[in-house]
């Protein structure tokens, strides 16, 4: 199509590259903890226990912060397909566009309906309405994420489209939807959301326990999201392994970057199997400078198999090369904090089998709280890693094998896509940093013990009405904004 | 665009449903977000600390789901007419880019007032600013796009002009007309919102005068302005049916003495309506005149509807959607209706 100085290509990738990696902090943690408030509040409507309400209403306010970043982080997505990228929207509109058509249609417009009632509906609607609401939210979080997922895996593997006159005409949607990608891909990014919501929750409830603040009550949400991680943690780990082999099956040069993976056979003729734990790769060689390998792990990790032949770079064109050095470490990294994470859900499972999952018991395991507490952190590292290699391991292509990222950029100027950078910087960061600020501060004042439970069905009440301007009547108290 | 013209051949109606349902989408999104950045810019002349927070709280449970429907507008231009979307927001890049930094203060400092202490000034004052940012660059958009763009004649074909195209005295001047339309809904809804005692109330009256008055002179001239520079609006406005548009004017002068009747009776919620009649009536005079162009000039909604099998593949998901979108909005809106008070915003600690 047109040719683009590279300045302006790497600058567009960049632009696009930051705000994709600030917005993908919220959103995994929106569906992973309004699943977990789901839970608790039906826990709550179902055993009648103020200490389930409680949690939900703390955790809700997390909830809020979160979800408020998430919105302003990802207007700014949806546009800059069309900005940055405008030439690929146009030709890929005919499949990518509808798919992101339906996901503002389908999922964030209904989320939207929802997540009003669900934080400021307490007490104006009736109990089951507001879980009703709290499903809602939780659901169409998972349908935008599928939508997202769908629309990025076809770039991964584009099937049931040809290109026509420079258009993606779609041939067969099942197989567009339902491509070899997606399959593996989206229950991997579900599973990340809520391996990151139940960390979230029980890493806060650690801190809160080992503090000595109000320990029963956050040994409940420690138990619940322990338990659930015992399953879901290993759960990952796997959907991490069928991941990896479909991105062998269909897109090995990819793999191949992924694992440092140059030479296909030995200098002997064998199939090279060996899996690079650390090496120093050199793109203009094309080969490692320096490497550690295990022999038979890789064919074992990508075919199951002890000794196959897994295809490296030098089976892939020079200029259909991906870089080599950030996927790789991305991808270990990502790995490594997968790994950890199994590791402390089944110290947790295996500290609650020998029945020390008491307050007394855990306070008497610092070590523990305080993995379980780091352990906060790593899959907001392992989200990062694992976008960073999915999406450099693509390159040069935006579409795979059919359109060049080089293709798909919109001629922009220099300075107007440094504008941009600088400004996203500033707001973006604006927005990160706020947001941990509120949630150390929301996390520092715990939860609130005092006010009335709430009862439901009060329409009377104004949203935000001081309780006092009514409560003479012996109306209840509690209609208050919480966020 | 010949070629691109025969993919989409046929469907020629569900391309202009969708047309109008994009058009239904912007104008609910200025409607319902016009009043809710309307307020933001009334705090920043007229609210001190406390009431700044009231007028956040008042929104609070709403707009998000207010702004989401520039969301789905963006999304369904996307779906359904991908060709405009890539070369139409790529013209826009610069002032799409201040309207996403001004939408991204104003939410934050939505979320973040609530919580803060020390920096409460500060996210109210984001609160403001954000709300001003991103009406007027939102006009500044809608200027631009009425001006139309150069387009290459590529197979696909592309926007081929530069970054700053989009300014003109004209786009700025759309800027400044949406500030102000924008400050009158926002003086009407605070009045819809607020209890009649309180003192925001009483300065949202002040200042709904003041902008109902400046709100006509800048429209109307945005008006004359636009029938003078654009040949397609003239030819139109004063074609085959001149008749058609004159009437629309009629109504809407009707329906603005209407509103200023209600608004000095203090039948606040009715002026609210009014209001919303008016701007969907310009909206969809301005639609009917564009006819057929999408941009003006530059797309015809044929020309940048996606090919035809995708498109009804759009239809046949999302057409039943709509309204339930629309139901489960109303009752949310319905539930937050109460009128509220100053201290609101303070309520919650
Ligand atoms: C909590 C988050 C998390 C954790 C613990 C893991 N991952 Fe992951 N991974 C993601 C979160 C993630 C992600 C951010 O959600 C990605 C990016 C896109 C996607 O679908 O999932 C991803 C992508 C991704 C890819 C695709 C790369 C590509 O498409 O080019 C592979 C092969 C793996 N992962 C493999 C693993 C393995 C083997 C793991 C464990 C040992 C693992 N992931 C743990
Ligand atoms: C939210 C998590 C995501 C992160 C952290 C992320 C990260 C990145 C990065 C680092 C790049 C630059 C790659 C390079 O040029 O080397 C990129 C490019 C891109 N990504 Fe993503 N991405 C994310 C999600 C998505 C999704 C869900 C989509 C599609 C629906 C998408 C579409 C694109 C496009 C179109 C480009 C530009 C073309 C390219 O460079 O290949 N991204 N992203
Ligand atoms: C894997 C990547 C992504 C996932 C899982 C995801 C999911 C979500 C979810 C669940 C939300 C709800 C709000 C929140 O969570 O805080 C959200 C917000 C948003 N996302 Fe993403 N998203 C991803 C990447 C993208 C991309 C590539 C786009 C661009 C099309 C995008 C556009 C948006 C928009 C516009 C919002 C705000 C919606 C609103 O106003 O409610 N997201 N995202």
């Amino acid at each position: 199509m047109t040719d683009s100085s590279s300045l302006m290509v790497d600058l567009a990738r960049l632009d696009f590259s930051w705000i994709s990696t600030m917005h993908i902090l919220y959103p995994p943690l929106t569906i992973g903890l309004a699943s977990f408030l789901l839970f608790s509040e039906w826990r709550w409507l179902k055993t009648n226990s103020e200490e389930w309400y409680r949690l939900t209403r703390f955790f809700e306010k997390l909830f809020v912060i979160n979800f408020g970043a998430g919105v302003a982080t990802g207007v700014t997505m949806e546009m800059a397909f069309g900005i940055l990228f405008g030439p690929f929207s146009q030709a890929a509109g005919p499949f990518f566009g509808n798919i992101l058509g339906y996901e503002t249609i389908t999922a964030f417009m209904y989320e939207a309906g929802f997540i009003g009632l669900m934080i400021f509906g307490w007490g104006k609607i009736s109990k089951r309405m507001h879980l009703f609401a709290t499903f809602n939210v939780a659901f169409s979080s998972m349908l935008s994420a599928m939508w997202i997922l769908v629309a990025n895996s076809w770039m991964q593997s584009p099937t049931g489209v040809h290109l026509e006159r420079g258009l993606f005409l779609v041939d067969d949607w099942t197989k567009a939807i339902f491509n070899p990608n997606f399959m593996t891909g989206f229950p991997h990014m579900l599973i990340a959301a809520f391996e990151i919501g139940l960390f979230f929750v029980a890493g806060i409830s650690a801190w809160m326990i080992l503090k000595n603040r109000h320990p029963q009550l956050f040994l409940r949400s420690l138990t619940a999201a322990m338990l659930a991680l015992v399953i879901v943690a290993p759960l990952q780990v796997w959907m991490g392994d069928e991941l990896g082999r479909t991105v062998a099956a269909h897109d090995p040069a990819a793999l191949a970057a992924m694992e440092g993976h140059w030479h296909t056979y030995n200098a002997d003729g064998s199939p090279n199997t060996s899996w690079n734990l650390i090496a120093w790769p050199n793109e203009a060689k094309g080969t490692n400078d320096f490497q550690i390998g295990i022999p038979h792990v890789l064919s074992l990790l990508e075919d199951h198999q002890w000794e196959s032949v897994v295809p490296g770079l030098d089976q892939v064109k020079p200029e259909d090369r991906p870089p080599v050095l950030a996927p790789f470490y991305a991808f270990r990294i990502m790995v490594a904090a997968g790994g950890i994470l199994m590791l402390v859900a089944l110290w947790a499972g295996w500290l609650k089998w020998r029945g020390e999952f008491s307050v007394a018991g855990l306070q008497r395991r610092p070590w523990f709280m305080r993995a379980v507490i780091f352990s906060a952190i790593l899959p907001y590292v392992a989200i990062w890693t694992g976008w960073w290699t999915r999406e450099i391991a693509r390159q040069p292509w935006i579409v795979h094998g059919l359109m060049r990222t080089s293709e798909g950029v919109s001629q922009m100027s220099i300075g107007a896509e440094i504008a941009w950078f600088i400004g996203f910087v500033v707001f973006d960061l604006l927005v990160w940093i706020g947001a941990w600020y509120f949630f150390a501060k929301v996390v520092r004042k715990g939860p609130d013990l005092e006010s009335p439970v709430v009862d439901g069905d009060n329409p009377e009440l104004g949203l935000g009405e001081l309780p006092d301007a009514t409560a003479a009547e012996g109306r209840p108290l509690f209609v208050r904004p919480t966020a | 665009m010949e070629h691109i013209m025969t993919i989409t051949h046929g469907y020629q109606w569900l391309t202009v449903i969708w047309w109008l349902l994009i058009g239904l989408f912007v104008v609910l999104y200025i409607i319902l977000d016009g009043a809710d950045l309307g307020s933001g810019v009334f705090s920043l002349f007229h609210a001190d600390h406390e009431e700044r927070g009231a007028i956040m709280a008042s929104m609070a449970g709403t707009w998000d789901a207010n702004e989401t429907w520039l969301v789905v507008a963006g999304g369904a231009i996307f779906g359904t007419f991908p060709l405009a979307y890539g070369s139409l927001f790529h013209y826009l890049m610069i002032p799409l880019m201040v309207t996403l930094w001004g939408i991204i203060l104003r939410a934050v400092s939505l979320e973040f007032h609530h919580h803060a202490d020390r920096s409460k000034s500060f996210w109210g004052w984001g609160f403001g600013v954000g709300s001003l940012v991103t009406t007027f660059s939102a006009g500044v958009s809608l200027g631009a796009f009425l001006q139309g763009f150069s387009m290459s004649n590529g197979e696909v074909p592309t926007f081929n002009g530069g970054a700053l195209d989009f300014l003109t005295p004209f786009s700025l001047w759309t800027g400044v007309t949406a500030s102000i339309a924008a400050s009158l809904a926002g003086g009407v809804y605070l009045r819809a919102r607020f209890d009649r005692d309180s003192e925001i109330y009483a300065k949202a009256l002040g200042w709904t005068n003041w902008m109902f008055f400046l709100g006509l002179i800048a429209i109307v001239s945005t008006v004359l302005w636009t029938a003078w520079q654009f040949p397609w609006a003239r030819a139109r406005w004063f074609g085959e049916y001149m008749w058609a548009y004159g009437l629309a004017g009629a109504v809407v002068l009707g329906a603005t003495w209407e509103m200023r009747r209600a608004s000095r009776e203090q039948r606040d919620v009715s002026a609210m309506l009014w209001l919303g009649t008016i701007v969907f009536i310009n909206f969809g005079t301005m639609m009917a005149t564009l006819y057929p162009w999408f941009v003006p000039g530059t797309l015809t909604i044929y020309d940048a509807a996606n090919p035809s099998n995708s498109l009804s593949a759009f239809s046949y998901a999302m057409l039943g959607f709509v309204p339930v979108m629309l139901s489960y909005n109303f009752y949310q809106a319905w539930v937050f209706r109460a009128r509220l008070h100053k201290l609101a915003g303070y309520a919650a600690h």
